[in-house]
């Protein structure tokens, strides 16, 4: 923070943070003091941000400046005329943006503008983050720049964070959001998976590991038993190894592993998230994922114990690693193979852990390994996911030199992110048009991005240009249309929305194999190719089932596709290709939902006034979404709605998106393990492919809470 | 002459099915489900925070944290034990026993963050300041004095719930200002833990007292209320010098003061007697009061670890369940 100077906090004249909390506190008619916030909002810049700013006299001077001092990449610019830079930003400032809550303009201040190296004075408003990514983005094309600029600033597209924070800057991160990493069986691979960790966590970007190929401890090496230490070592390695890499300070490198059910180390791999864990094993910040497969719910629901197979023998006697053998389909030729080395536990009492480790922890994630495959229209099989379980793509593994250099140079994966805000797309009436240009901003993220630091990276990128286009403010959305998230109309809305979004990034991707005349690598091998993709769409229409829905989009104005359309969309595909091999993923949305004033992602609230904190911005109190003190009734929060009415949501979104979503769900702290694995059962039945966190929320024990607290009170 | 050694009563065991009071349990459960260790807290995140502090301010963060130890470490070693004696039922015997564990916890907990933040001189230097500080001494002794063998049992409990509900509360003030100004937010998280424990001890020795006295002649509980009120007013004025002493320098004080005045309201409710201070005396700063609660808080996973999660009730899945 740029101010942290202790004086003016007293009580007497109320500084924008103590007006922002007060938000959290009912007043005396014990209605919500939204006023609060915006004077909260208006006093954080009267107080602060005006004050350090720089100030410029006119457009000109400003940009010299920061292109001298090398705070602006000139060739960004220079790829325009004077006459044009003048246009878009008068077109910019003429929009008049305001943020419409404190955690909206605070967070942007402190994150993203570009502040002076002392980082004690601003140089930019958000107007101008807008523009210069635009600028970027457009890659000199005028009419896609003020395209890109107009559908952020009016907060229908949002780019993911890498993105809206770097593009333009001259010194930067990547504008990439994410990575994961295939880890093998052996040394060369994990010291080269550390040394990518690091790469990538100095360049921003989360980072995924597979380590289902690594052998388990005890394995053999070399034919000697006993041998292998298993991956928990690996985990720790990897864990300073972020704790070590941070952009600048900007922020911590952060991580996530994902291991196989059916792994000999499962047990220790969730034992490393215990409350009494041993400092030597304990994982405090490193993120856990599990992957399971079909296989394993069989053998749960017939009661009985599971076997797990070491990573080494699979290897040898299939010939590929783990990670590409399908657990569900060869189980029981691995369980009669005596080759293979295994032990088990009882499948139950496998969940029954899950869901204990959930309850401390939050973690892990769970990768749904068969449904995601059955989905995926891609040649080749899907192993992992991420930081933030939405991506899921193929890879392919790499081999070593003893120098680390490659013999076989594999494919990894990256994936760049942008969501748009559910409500302003509506309003905007071209969902369409929205939909393509938004695609179009995120080809050009892929585009612009080789990270040669990790080779296996650049060349996944460069061959499938896959991209991920998330959606946000679903709750407040149907909320400011009186509609109850999880409803029947609730549902059905996102279920149509989903499909539109899906006809019109399938559709822009297509414009774009013409107009380029080049699909990604392995088009000819997907089922977009042969159109079976395309088979549930041509044989029904996916139209609104409610009358309440059918009116809301006649009401907005917006066109939805039947099946003659996608007829003809699947011929175009089949004809021209797919540029993107990847299109949509839906990832949580946590700082850019906040600027771009959207609830998370398509999940419900956490709170009507949400306490959000973090590390750079500590605890501030933000406001749902068109809440006001009349409608506050269809503003009922996660843990109050349940985890069926969010996995509905989910599996009717789902459906639609060829990677994943970020599903969290939330319990209140009385749950019992036996509600947190229904609900992955029900989950797993309705076609959901990952679960993101497990969050709880303790209500204070009566006679010990806070009295008028929004946030407390249920 | 038969022997003159009084005979020893029959030990029992602990029969948690049979309950004189339901509270035992329902307390007995909450603790338990919040179980925590420091190590669960990744303070090393708050290295860079912790630079950013001018010396002063880093200096004053130690004291405070070094006078919340001394707090703990007498609640720990002698403010719960000695109420063992005075136990009405088994159950309470056993939640004691708990709350003198997590308090050696929280003590632990504050060299935790000594240990990642802090050179080992700046420490010594605030544990000497600590021993020679004559407020805090001053307090510590106050409430001491009601911990003693021979002192009365309802005044002891008194003495507990104003050192678990009102004298942590100038120290618990720092770090929740500090988290509010996004520094040291790690820290924030785990003192928030401490918070919620001490809320829930201050609640129930409180509870216990009121329970006690129930059945108290009018004069007797005329008495211990003037007591009480009488022990407040000198650890307020201790605190208030305390107070001035510690936070004078950043210019917090009357900030401070307001959120001692709702503290000692609390600690007085938590006996069942009135407030002592009138609301507008009890202005809380908003972000201060808005940070104690660990509620529904929705943190960013990859900065910190939160303070909601709690060990889980274990129940395992039925058949129904796997019914597909």
């Amino acid at each position: 923070m740029l101010d942290h100077s202790l004086k003016g906090a007293t009580a007497s004249a109320f500084d924008y943070h103590a007006l922002n909390a007060m938000l959290n506190l009912y007043d005396d008619q014990g209605h919500i003091r939204f006023d609060a916030d915006r004077m909260a909002a208006r006093q954080y810049f009267l107080q602060h941000v005006n004050q350090n700013t720089v100030f410029f006299h006119s457009l000109d001077e400003k940009l010299r400046y920061l292109v001298d001092e090398g705070y602006y990449e000139a060739a960004v610019l220079d790829q325009y005329s004077t006459d044009f830079i003048h246009r878009i930003w008068d077109a910019a400032f003429a929009r008049k943006f305001r943020f419409p809550t404190f955690l909206g303009a605070f967070k942007y201040y402190t994150s993203y503008t570009l502040k002076t190296r002392d980082g004690q004075r601003y140089l930019e408003r958000f107007e101008d983050r807008v523009v210069m990514v635009a600028l970027a983005l457009a890659r000199g094309d005028e009419t896609q720049a003020m395209a890109f600029m107009q559908e952020i600033l009016s907060g229908r597209f949002q780019p993911a964070t890498p993105t809206f924070l770097n593009a333009g800057k001259s010194s930067r991160g990547e504008l990439i959001s994410c990575f994961l990493l295939r880890v093998e069986d052996n040394m060369e691979s994990i010291g080269r998976a550390i040394n990518s960790s690091l790469q990538l966590s100095k360049r921003g970007g989360g980072v995924a590991l597979m380590l289902t190929n690594i052998r388990e401890a005890g394995a053999p090496i070399k034919g000697i038993e006993n041998q292998s230490s298993g991956i928990i070592p690996v985990m720790k390695l990897l864990e300073d190894s972020f704790s070590y890499a941070n952009q600048l300070g900007a922020r911590q490198g952060a991580g996530a592993v994902y291991l196989n059910a059916h792994h000999p180390d499962i047990l220790q791999f969730l034992d490393t998230k215990r409350e009494n864990a041993d400092e030597k094993i304990r994982i405090k910040t490193l993120s856990l994922g599990v992957v399971i497969p079909d296989v394993t719910f069989d053998l749960a629901k017939r009661n009985e114990d599971m076997y797990l197979f070491s990573p080494h023998d699979v290897a040898k006697v299939y010939g590929v690693p783990f990670s590409e053998i399908s657990v569900t389909e060869k189980y029981d030729e691995m369980v009669g193979d005596k080759r293979i080395r295994k032990r088990k536990i009882n499948a139950r009492a496998f969940f029954q852990t899950l869901a204990e480790i959930q309850f401390e922890s939050g973690y892990p994630y769970i990768m749904f390994e068969d449904t995601v495959n059955r989905a995926n229209p891609i040649a080749g099989r899907i192993a992992m996911s991420n930081l933030c379980s939405e991506i899921l793509q193929v890879n392919e593994p790499s081999e070593f030199n003893d120098d680390l250099s490659y013999r076989h140079l594999g494919t990894d994966i990256s994936c760049n992110l942008g969501s748009l805000n559910i409500a302003m797309a509506m309003d905007g009436a071209d969902l369409g048009a929205t939909v393509e240009t938004a695609v179009r901003a995120l080809t050009a993220v892929s585009e612009m991005s080789a990270i040669d630091s990790v080779p296996s990276i650049r060349r996944g990128n460069d061959e499938s240009h896959a991209i991920g286009l998330g959606q946000m403010n679903l709750h407040g959305f149907l909320a400011r249309e009186r509609i109850h998230y999880g409803s029947t109309e609730g549902v059905d809305f996102t279920r149509v929305y989903f499909a539109a979004v899906a006809f019109h990034a399938l559709r822009a991707s297509n414009a774009l194999a013409r107009e380029k005349g080049q699909s990604f690598k392995g088009f000819a091998a997907s089922r977009y190719a042969d159109g079976t993709f395309f088979d549930k769409y041509v044989t029904r229409d996916w139209l609104p089932a409610t009358d309440t829905v059918r009116a809301l989009f006649d009401r907005f104005g917006i066109a939805l596709p039947d099946r003659a359309a996608w007829a003809d969309l699947r011929d175009a595909v089949m004809r021209d290709g797919l540029y993107n091999r990847n299109l949509q993923a839906v990832p949580p949305t946590g700082s850019i939902s906040y600027i771009n004033n959207s609830t998370s992602s398509i999940h419900p609230i956490v709170s009507k006034i949400e306490i959000r904190k973090e590390g750079k911005i500590g605890r501030v109190y933000y406001p749902a979404p068109f809440m006001t003190n009349d409608n506050l009734e269809f503003y009922r929060d996660a843990y109050d709605i349940g985890p069926d009415a969010i996995i509905d949501t989910y599996a009717a979104a789902t459906e639609h998106v060829d990677q994943g979503l970020s599903l969290t769900l939330f319990f209140p702290a009385e749950a019992t393990t036996r509600d947190i694995n229904r609900a992955q059962i029900h989950a797993w039945k309705s076609g959901i492919k990952t679960i993101y966190y497990v969050r709880l929320r303790q209500t204070a024990l009566e006679g010990t809470e806070v009295q008028g607290c929004v946030s407390c009170t249920l | 002459m038969k022997d003159i050694i009084t005979p020893r009563p029959v030990p029992r065991a602990i029969n948690w099915n049979r309950l004189q009071d339901d509270k035992d349990l329902e307390v007995w459960n909450r603790l338990t489900v919040n179980f925590w260790l420091p190590e669960k807290v990744p303070l090393s995140n708050d290295v860079q925070s912790w630079a950013s502090l001018r010396p002063d301010e880093q200096a004053l963060t130690i004291r405070v944290f070094t006078g919340l130890t001394l707090l703990d470490t007498i609640q720990n070693a002698l403010g719960a034990p000695a109420m063992l004696a005075d136990v009405q039922t088994p159950h309470e015997e056993a939640v004691l026993t708990n709350i003198a564990f997590m308090e050696a916890v929280h003590a632990r907990s504050y060299s935790s963050i000594f240990s990642t933040l802090c050179s080992t001189k700046e420490v010594d230097e605030a544990f000497r300041w600590s021993e020679d500080n004559p407020h805090l001494q001053a307090k510590a002794r106050l409430i001491l004095d009601q911990y003693d063998a021979g002192a009365d049992p309802l005044r002891r409990k008194i003495a507990s719930v104003f050192l678990e509900s009102f004298l942590f509360y100038s120290g618990f003030y720092l770090p929740m200002y500090w988290s509010s100004r996004a520094k040291l937010t790690n820290t924030a998280d785990l003192i928030r833990l401490i918070i919620r424990d001490e809320a829930i001890h201050g609640y129930y020795i409180g509870y216990k007292f009121q329970r006690a006295t129930e059945r108290l002649p009018q004069a007797e509980k005329d008495a211990l209320k003037d007591f009480a009120f009488a022990l407040m007013f000198d650890l307020y004025e201790i605190e208030a010098r305390y107070a001035e002493e510690l936070y004078d320098g950043i210019g917090l004080t009357e900030d401070v003061k307001a959120f001692l005045h709702y503290n000692a309201n609390k600690a007085l409710q938590n006996l069942g007697y009135e407030a002592l201070f009138p609301p507008a005396a009890c202005d809380v700063n908003p972000a201060i009061l808005a940070a104690l609660s660990p509620d529904s808080e929705n943190h960013d996973f990859f900065s910190g670890s939160g303070s909601s999660y709690v060990i889980g009730k274990t129940v395992a899945t039925e058949d129904t369940d796997w019914d597909f």
